[in-house]
């Protein structure tokens, strides 16, 4: 057993680290403004360093070096913004779905691309109904002839005015279950990206939205995976990179949080000694560094059954339980973080809040904490069945 | 044209860990464990600048250090920014270098690199700053050098012209190749490596010479070879003294000015 990361691991961190530093922390406040263009520079500058590609086989554009690598590049960029360790995450989810269940055509043509941030893509299966009621899906996808007539509406779908493909799950059949999953081009005559949502941590680098789609006449070839089970498929994304992603994120924000914290229980003062000094205060640090390690643990492992192998169909209680313990400890470190911090524990200029804000986004993305509390808890039974 | 450039590079401990540092009362010695070793922050931006020369001009950037097999963490930093060769320079003899006895192997393998145009070292390291190495090996090597370089400006006919910063200005400075310069931060921003690179990187092989590869001068190397010792380390202590002075604004600034006077600090 070696817990220790490779070389190559090792100096992947180091230059992610290097690139937060000199090209995110600077900018940080312009990142979090409300309004304003989305920094399309950085993501390029992502793109072109081979972030977007790590776990993506080099036939297709990517680096191949794994679901690990990418992990650790995700957390941190999550450490200095975590809005671009989502993003980094986000940009993974299609790629994913198609490199397993797309055709040939679709990982030649997308793949590449996608991974060189040409093409923004998205997942956009929730619905005003729900996202993780998947028979309440109500956009419906008819066959004519070589073409699929979309008709429906999305929302809370990220990055949803600058994405430029969509993966949208339709239903295509009678039975509840007969949901498929196609592509669809934001520049298809019928499709409207519309109101942004309102969420706790939007801002210009991190929004969501509702997309309409009506009469939008896609060709049968963007169909991504077999007709009627396209919810397999784009579970592939959700869980391999989305809940993993999801969970490396909240484990770089949890680590900034943490050394935030103990950055100023050395240097504050309370009746004459540092905070450290106070067995109250000094138990809780202890406690934020066992749940960051636990839950960063969780993660390595869930990324390291990915290289090797393992589809979520076989690990769906790994990748469950990273993405809830994180989201978990995430919330606990922030709280305890302010804590320490007293009343500038939720002054924006410690940095603790606005990272409390994204952990707290996160509780329902990739699927809710009590999905993947389900997933976690069915797929237990049946290891000790 | 073509360029053959050397750069030298060293592992330190990563600054940011300094506050980690720790003596050791009994051995007098800096506790390194647990620090992580970097490249030198400056020995970036002297292999940045060897990339930018070659793609301008063409050639080979080889980049080599001294130290312990584990300085090898360096090297494939440099590859992954780009360079061609590396060269690992360990083995024990060398071990307790200062900078004197540093420059001496240093000088030995770059002359048996063989054709050289130019040298490149990063103006100090963050750990030793003594500023020497880049000018020692250039009076090994009997070639001119410039310190304190923020900008090459040129090259033509075998000779180079460089600013050097000073304290309320700059230099120009015209020399002859082969030179050597070490070179401050502001002379570039330097890459960050691919994913790519990276991992062709640590697939690629690293010369390793030992002493019987470049015969440096057995009495010139090492701890025996170096003329200046470090007797003693210590933790400097800083203390803060709140001392209120009372009456009016006048009278607290001379009260201030004589503190200040009795305390050498004015």
């Amino acid at each position: 057993m070696d817990f220790g990361l490779s070389r190559e691991q090792e100096m992947l961190r180091n230059m992610v680290r290097d690139f937060a530093e000199k090209e995110i922390r600077p900018r940080t406040a312009e990142f979090a403004q409300p309004e304003g263009e989305f920094p399309f520079d950085i993501c390029k500058k992502m793109a072109d360093l081979g972030l977007i590609g790590l776990p993506f086989p080099k036939e297709y554009g990517g680096s191949g070096m794994g679901h690990v690598a990418y992990l650790i590049a995700i957390e941190e960029l999550a450490k200095v913004y975590p809005g671009w360790g989502s993003h980094l995450r986000g940009f993974g989810l299609v790629p994913a779905v198609l490199e397993m269940h797309g055709t040939e055509e679709q990982k030649k043509t997308l793949l590449p691309r996608m991974i060189k941030g040409e093409i923004l893509s998205c997942i956009s299966g929730t619905e005003a109904s729900g996202g993780s009621d998947v028979a309440g899906i109500s956009t419906t996808a008819k066959r004519e002839g070589d073409y699929y007539i979309i008709n429906g509406r999305k929302c809370m779908i990220t990055r949803s005015t600058i994405t430029d493909v969509f993966l949208v799950s339709a239903r295509t059949g009678e039975n509840p279950r007969d949901i498929s999953s196609i592509l669809v081009d934001r520049n298809t005559p019928g499709f409207q990206a519309g109101r942004l949502e309102n969420f706790i941590s939007t801002s210009r680098t991190n929004f969501a939205g509702e997309v309409t789609l009506t009469n939008c006449k896609v060709p049968v070839s963007n169909l991504v995976g077999k007709e009627h089970r396209g919810l397999g498929a784009m579970l592939t994304g959700i869980n391999e990179v989305g809940r993993t992603g999801g969970a490396a994120m909240l484990v770089g924000l949890a680590q900034a949080v943490l050394e935030i914290a103990v950055k100023y229980a050395k240097e504050r003062h309370l009746y004459g000694k540092p905070l450290t000094n106070i067995q109250t205060l000094l138990f809780m640090l202890g406690d934020m560094e066992r749940n960051v390690a636990r839950a960063r643990w969780l993660t390595y492992y869930a990324g390291w059954l990915l290289d090797q192998g393992k589809t979520y169909q076989e690990i769906p209680g790994e990748i469950a339980m990273c993405k809830l313990d994180a989201s978990e400890a995430a919330i606990n470190v922030c709280l305890k973080g302010i804590e320490i911090l007293g009343g500038y524990g939720t002054t924006p200029e410690f940095g603790i809040i606005s990272k409390f804000k994204s952990a707290l986004d996160m509780i329902a993305a990739a699927g809710s904490n009590n999905i993947s509390r389900l997933v976690m808890s069915n797929a237990t039974v049946k290891k000790y069945s | 044209m073509s360029l053959d450039i050397v750069v030298c590079i060293k592992q330190v401990p990563d600054p940011q860990h300094f506050s980690k540092i720790t003596l050791d009362p009994v051995k007098q010695t800096i506790r390194r464990e647990g620090i992580p070793a970097i490249m030198n922050p400056l020995d970036r931006h002297a292999v940045e600048e060897a990339l930018r020369l070659r793609e301008k001009y063409a050639g080979k950037v080889t980049a080599i250090t001294m130290g312990p097999p584990q300085a090898a963490e360096i090297l494939q930093d440099a590859c992954a920014m780009g360079v061609n060769d590396v060269i690992l320079l360990s083995d024990r003899v060398f071990a307790g270098a200062d900078s004197l006895a540093t420059v001496y192997p240093l000088a030995a393998a770059i002359q048996k690199i063989g054709k050289f145009d130019l040298v490149i070292c990063g103006n100090e390291s963050v750990d030793g700053a003594t500023q020497q190495v880049g000018p020692q090996l250039a009076e090994l090597l009997g070639i001119p050098h410039v310190t304190y370089v923020n900008k090459i400006e040129n090259f033509a006919d075998g000779s180079m012209t460089v600013k050097r910063v000073i304290e309320q200005g700059y230099l120009k400075i015209h020399l002859q190749l082969p030179a050597l310069i070490t070179v401050v931060k502001e002379i570039n921003e330097y890459r960050l490596p691919t994913v790519m690179a990276i991992m062709e990187a640590t697939c690629k092989e690293i010369t390793v010479w030992s002493n019987n590869d470049i015969h440096a001068d057995g009495e010139k190397i090492g701890l025996d070879g170096s003329p200046t010792n470090v007797f003693g380390v210590f933790e400097q202590k800083s203390t803060r003294k709140r001392n209120m002075l009372k009456g009016t604004p006048e009278e607290v600034a001379k009260q201030a000015v004589q503190w200040l006077r009795k305390l050498e600090a004015m």
